[in-house]
């Protein structure tokens, strides 16, 4: 291995020699720093690193709710629309007017703090105090995939690095054995792997993806079945016996990168064989929830019939954070409620609410809530305004997410909309903005996390983004 | 559904910023108010009515008629309309221009806005009454409803027959697209084969299409690498047009062709296989989101859409010209065949337009048929023109100069023709149709015939599940209780009924299956239909006549006359006159051989897509595409005989620090094979492909929804069905006969896991260009799958069987999976391995002979697993 390494860069060094000779300092300069970042990465470049500043969170789970969960119901509440239910108003999206819907769930305050939260979320509620809902979240376009890729990505109009791929290519991961990103359910449309992609970035900080919104995972885990990484096991070899079959494959794909002197292409398949080995005594330990205890599974909701689904995802994204998993993304879908609002929101949060308190209060009782930044939202909200009589349209202009644990401050609300909760009037924070927001609460400066790309850096946040500091704690 | 909409819609802000919210409510009597107020008195309607045509305008010309209007109306509307209903808008609103007479009478979107004389169809009266709020006009930053003796002259006038001396034509409504102005982008300007370019290197070219590629990587300062290797240029050109590995014969035989001709007899060679039918034709099928069953919410079977499979590889086998292909796609029912074989095949074709995702469970049929409607234009529009048309289903396309008019003439197009998709009905299906029996005299092939057993099983089972429904009837009847609903058991029972009498529909007395297809026919009754506001059901507007789209068509589009209009729809997209359609082509299959088009986004050449690398190339290959007759066979054999196709993946550190992407093509770009040429380069190396085309599909006999055939059902046949879940797709792996990938089950959500982890085409969209990932699950597969292994065994004993001492072998292997011999590192490595394995191993088994061969699987398996196996030079 390690004469392969050293003719490579022996290799390299003669091409740059060549260079200072020949083509001038830009494609040296591109080069060396690509020669510099690989030198960085060291052995894997899953290594952990150093943050750019100290970071107030080390892991993410994102807890997305795609389809778009209407903040007027749920975080965001609005007396006036309730008072003014049926009432004709402007329709500032599509112009012409449109009767006012008031919320058909109770608010309550909640906590210390006072939260207004709905009846829709009974369990969250009771952690008010943890929470940190910004309230005026803005993003460019109310159609979901476009939304649903800058959510993820920051762009919709090119394929970019996803978040969970720019965190990983930040800061690494603790656990080498385990992927740095894993997607549990996300959907296959709203395009598909680009939001766990990785883009230009190195293909191994890409996303893991464990199951689909229509396909395996649930329906498995619906079925009382514990969720498995399909051939994770290999049942004809001993591990010893394994080894030297990679090592072999190896071999041969590093003789292929030599001969080919610079294929990041099959490097990336060199890195996925590691990992792909480590994960394989990796994951079902980490997937393993038969020992957790009666009570954490109650508290995840895992029997509890609508709410097993969700909470053995809740569960699983614990349990890879503890193992040192940088970013977990976990997803609930069909919270695009057109129609049927008041069935289909209900059977929603129904069905997430005990989990995410679960997951919440677990990961408190484990002192990781302090390192674990949690987020929970969609790719918009709702608008205030009636859809065919029970349901409501997409709002690109004002909607809430919330944040907990990970340096947020608890029990805030950041942010507003206006009196109907139709569009963000103070304190807006962009989809830009909470990336910048996010990455910042990691260590990282979204400004400096930039990678080369055809001549030119690029970043998570483009050439946007303002970190909020105000909901930092 | 509205889940659909909004996904299909990518132009939304210009939806929110352009849509009218001034007439957009349905025009139909039933939405008419009766208030009195708007009602003008009985007598008096009928009286206006009453008069001859013309009488009311002359009454209403008079000196006083056109006092009245001076005076009292056209303040109103230049002081409280003109800003958005006027020529000199910025943005017309709702299509309605108020500023001439012509205007004011034709209405905009949602119909007239003046009916002389009539109150009731006048909605722009209407509107100013308030009465109804989705029509409320002037809006309240106009200064809100009028004064009621405002109100009242308006009513006045329009009794008094409209008097209106404001002469000229209202100009077309602009609806915040400049057609003309669209017409301007590179892509709808027809492609022009401009002067071959001037090269400095006049030796390097070998065809004109070289000349093209040279000029740009000259004027970019790259310089192309050297050619690529014999075996290696051999590897590629077999995976590109047959997605299959080189035997050894093969290799052996181009090495020692020393004729400058050896190259293009290859070409020749592999274009005339039938394996190249299957190659290029499953890259149709990605365009084609071909599946077999529907997706979405309930997933049903499509248990024929094989046969529109088979027709798309038979098509490319046959080189049909691209235009006839097109054409009898979407209208191969209206074109005239010479004999019942060619009816057959042209009525299969449609089938196109068929086998997309459908929500079954839709409960209104017009919703459905609009949602079906807008799926086949999505599927037309981004797989033929490389546009995103359905992105205007709810408003101007905000990128494209496409706006929501074009979409409903379109839409009037599909609306008039029926879908045969053919799904039995039961309680999540509420939408059926039948499916197209084949001409009798017809040529074609069948789908495997139903065993006597299983066909007497299924008939039993029917039986039995009609007498437990007749009982359950009778036992309600007598406890005077209402049947239906609330019975699981009879639900079950109706359900079982429906679906198995559908099945045995499909076959005759013997088993034999019927001739039948999913496809396309014209309506009854064609006819247009209307703009829908924001793309509702419920907000229908102007009717638009059926039609193409006006960007396009620079001169009149012929209108349609006849039947639905998909015909004139196909002439018009399969016509050299069309500047998209041979570009598209033309870019479709440059990417399938380089990895990436000249326009980077295959199915989107609107704004929003990317611009063409090289638009005069991406021009001369649709022109000389269109010239050779719509060739693709032609097209394919030009660009792989050019140098560019030639040329090695050689790394080039200059060339990459300028080109990364090798976006001008310096070198030929390293690339994954697909998730078939993978599955089927690993079978071929195992000696267990068989190439023979398989009868129909696992599908073909399954009705009903996909989750309830994949749990074995004794009346399935036991789970016959079981493959897709299975993980291999009808578990091909383990048996002796395993076809290739193109023919496995494509069940939506479903997909076979082989072609899954390698980035499979997602079937319920049109997909010009592959996702290309490299992550762990595709290791672990490789590494863990027991189809793999078994594949590994097969590989292990077809080298077994020749008889070599331990070097052979190894050297065999390799030249067997990588069409080259093995270097001396390679050989060293692979004796470290087989040290390695057999004191790892060496417990587990008995005989030394069973270890040796052990670890020969192994060692075929890592040969699979390495990344030369997939990746091409």
């Amino acid at each position: 291995m390690n004469t392969t390494t050293n003719s490579f860069r022996f290799s390299r060094r003669e091409a740059l020699k060549a260079l200072w000779s020949g083509f001038g300092y830009v494609a040296f300069a591109g080069l060396a720093a690509r020669a510099a970042e690989k030198d960085a990465l060291k052995a894997s470049p899953l290594s952990a690193k150093k943050a750019h500043f100290t970071p107030r969170a080390k892991h993410v789970i994102f807890l997305c709710m795609s389809g778009g969960p209407s903040h007027v119901d749920t975080f965001d509440y609005k007396p006036k629309l309730n008072e003014d239910d049926g009432k004709s108003v402007n329709n500032r999206f599509r112009g012409g007017t449109a009767k006012l819907l008031g919320s058909p769930w109770k608010f309550a305050q909640h906590g210390q703090s006072g939260l207004w939260v709905s009846e829709l979320f009974p369990e969250v509620a009771k952690l008010a105090d943890d929470l940190c809902l910004i309230r005026s979240m803005q993003t460019d376009l109310p159609a979901h995939p476009q939304a649903f890729l800058q959510m993820h990505t920051g762009s919709f109009q090119f394929v970019r690095p996803s978040l969970g791929a720019w965190t990983l290519y930040g800061l690494g991961s603790e656990n080498e054995n385990l992927p740095g990103f894993i997607t549990l359910n996300p959907p296959l449309n709203n395009g598909g792997s680009q939001n766990y992609g990785s883009s230009f970035l190195p293909a191994i900080y890409q996303g893991t993806r464990i199951g689909s919104e229509t396909r395996a995972f649930g329906p498995a885990m619906a079925a009382g079945g514990e969720a498995k990484m399909p051939n994770i096991a290999n049942t004809k070899l001993s591990a010893a016996g394994q080894r030297a079959q990679i090592d072999f494959i190896q071999e041969l794909n590093r003789e292929r990168v030599q001969r080919d002197q610079f294929n990041p292409q099959v490097e990336g398949v060199i890195e996925s064989y590691e990992l792909a080995f480590r994960m394989q005594s990796a994951v079902p330990d980490v997937m393993d929830l038969s020992k957790e205890s009666q009570a954490t599974r109650n508290l995840y909701g895992l029997d509890g019939g609508s709410t097993g689904n969700f909470g053995r995802q809740c569960l699983l994204a614990r349990r890879f954070i503890e193992a040192g998993v940088r970013f977990v993304e976990v997803g609930s879908g069909g919270w695009d409620q057109h129609r049927n609002l008041k069935a289909d929101h209900e059977r929603n949060a129904r069905s997430v609410d005990q989990p995410i308190a679960g997951l919440l209060t677990d990961l408190k009782q484990r002192g990781l809530l302090k390192d674990t930044l949690v987020i929970w939202g969609g790719e918009f909200g709702r608008t205030p305004f009636a859809q065919n009589d029970d349901g409501r349209d997409h709002n690109n202009k004002g909607y809430t997410i919330w944040m907990a644990g990970g340096g947020v401050k608890g029990g805030l609300a950041y942010g507003q909309t206006d009196e109907y909760g139709a569009e963000a009037v103070e304190n807006k924070v962009h989809v830009h903005d909470f990336h910048a927001t996010i990455l910042h609460l990691l260590g990282l400066d979204h400004e400096k996390l930039t990678y080369r790309y055809a001549g030119r850096d690029f970043r998570l946040t483009d050439v946007k983004g303002n970190v909020v500091k105000d909901i930092m704690g | 559904m509205q889940h659909t909409f909004a996904h299909a819609c990518s132009s939304v802000v210009e939806f929110y910023r352009n849509l009218s919210f001034v007439l957009t409510v349905a025009l139909s009597l039933a939405a008419v108010s009766t208030r009195a107020a708007d009602a003008p008195p009985l007598d008096q309607l009928i009286q206006i009515r009453a008069n001859p045509p013309g009488t009311a305008a002359e009454k209403s010309s008079t000196a006083e008629g056109l006092a009245f209007f001076e005076k009292k109306i056209r303040p109103i509307l230049a002081d409280k309309c003109y800003k958005c209903h006027s020529a000199d808008s910025e943005k017309v609103k709702g299509g309605l221009l108020l500023d001439s007479r012509e205007g004011i009478r034709k209405g905009g979107d949602s119909g007239q806005a003046i009916v002389p004389g009539d109150l009731r169809a006048s909605l722009l009266i209407k509107a100013i009454h308030y009465g109804d709020e989705d029509l409320a006009m002037p809006p309240t930053k106009q200064g809100g409803k009028l004064p009621d003796e405002v109100i009242a002259d308006f009513d006045k006038w329009v009794r008094m027959g409209a008097p209106d001396p404001r002469e000229g034509k209202a100009p077309l409504a602009k609806q915040g697209i400049d057609i003309e102005k669209g017409r301007q982008h590179w892509a709808f300007q027809m492609p022009k084969k401009i002067g071959l370019p001037r090269v400095k290197d006049a030796r390097w070219s070998r065809s004109d299409l070289d000349r093209f590629v040279l000029a740009e990587l000259e004027t970019k300062g790259l310089k192309p690498v050297g050619d690529a290797e014999k075996a290696t240029l051999l590897r590629r050109v077999h995976f590109d047009l047959i997605g299959l590995p080189p035997t050894a014969e093969e290799v052996g035989a181009f090495a020692q062709d020393i004729s400058p001709k050896a190259f293009e007899k290859v070409v020749d060679r592999l274009l005339a296989t039938t394996q190249f039918g299957e190659r290029w034709g499953r890259h149709w099928l990605d365009v084609a989101r071909y599946a077999e069953s529907s997706g979405k919410e309930v997933n049903i079977s499509y248990p024929h859409a094989w046969r529109y499979r088979d027709y798309v590889i038979k098509s490319f086998n046959d080189d049909k010209p691209y235009d006839r292909f097109l054409k009898e796609q979407l209208a191969g029912d209206r074109l005239p065949a010479s004999d019942d074989t060619q009816r057959a095949e042209q009525l299969v074709a449609t089938g196109f337009l068929a086998v997309g995702p459908k929500s079954h469970n839709t409960r209104n049929p017009r919703q459905f048929a609009l949602d079906l409607a807008d799926e086949q234009i999505d599927a037309v529009s981004q797989g033929m023109l490389g546009l995103t048309i359905a992105c205007a289903r709810c408003h101007d396309h905000k990128f494209d100069p496409v706006p929501q008019v074009d979409y409903y003439a379109l839409a009037g197009i599909f609306l008039s023709t029926e879908t045969d998709f053919g799904t039995p009905r039961f309680v999540q299906n509420n939408n059926v149709a039948p499916l197209i029996t084949l001409p009798k005299g017809a040529d074609v092939s069948d789908a495997s015939p139903m065993p006597r057993q299983q066909l007497a099983a299924m008939r039993r089972r029917l039986e039995q599940a009609q007498r437990t429904r007749d009982e359950l009837l009778a036992e309600a009847r007598a406890g005077n209780e209402r049947p239906m609903g609330a019975n699981p058991r009879l639900l079950g029972a109706t359900t079982q009924i429906a679906i198995l009498g559908k099945q045995l529909s499909r076959y005759d007395e013997n088993g034999q299956p019927l001739r039948i297809a999913m496809g396309v026919g014209d309506r009854l009754y064609p006819r247009d239909t209307q703009v829908l506001g924001r793309g509702e059901i419920d907000k229908p507007g102007q009717t638009i006549p059926r039609g193409v789209l006006q960007v396009l068509s620079p001169k009149k589009p012929s209108e349609v006359t006849e039947g639905s209009g998909r015909l004139e729809l196909a002439n018009w997209i399969a016509s050299p006159e069309n500047p998209l359609t041979a570009r598209v082509m033309a870019n479709r299959v440059w990417l399938n051989l380089f990895n990436q088009g000249l326009v980077p986004t295959p199915d989107n050449f609107g704004a929003s897509g990317q611009k063409p690398s090289n638009p005069a190339l991406l021009d001369y290959l649709a022109v000389s595409f269109v010239e050779s007759g719509w060739s693709v066979k032609k097209l394919i054999r030009q660009i792989v005989l050019s140098h560019t196709y030639q040329l090695a993946s050689d790394y080039d550190a200059r060339n990459y620090a300028a080109d990364p992407d090798n976006i001008y093509h310096w070198r030929m770009s390293k690339r994954r094979l697909d998730a078939e040429a993978i599955r089927d380069a690993i079978l071929s190396v195992a000696g267990k492909l068989d190439l023979t085309p398989p009868q129909g599909s696992p599908v073909a006999s399954a009705e009903g929804p996909v989750l309830q055939l994949i749990r074995p059902m004794p009346a399935f046949g036991g789970g016959r069905f079981g493959g897709p879940t299975t993980g291999d797709g009808g578990s091909p792996f383990n048996s002796d006969r395993a076809v290739r990938s193109v023919y496995l089950p494509i069940v939506r959500d479903h997909v076979p896991d082989a072609l899954a982890v390698f980035d499979f085409a997602e079937p319920s969209l049109v997909v010009g260009n592959r996702e290309d990932t490299t992550v762990p699950s595709q290791a672990l597969y490789l590494m863990n799958s027991a189809s793999v292994q078994k594949l590994a065994e097969a590989m292990a004993d077809r080298l077994f069987a020749k008889d070599l001492n331990d070097v052979e072998l190894g050297k065999a292997a390799f030249q067997l999976a990588f069409s080259r011999s093995a270097t001396d590192r390679e050989i060293k490595a692979a004796s470290q391995f087989f040290t390695r394995f057999n004191a790892a191993e060496s417990t587990k088994y008995s005989t030394k002979e069973l270890l040796g061969r052990a670890g020969v699987v192994a060692f075929c398996q890592a040969l699979f697993g390495s990344a030369e196996f997939r990746y091409l030079n």
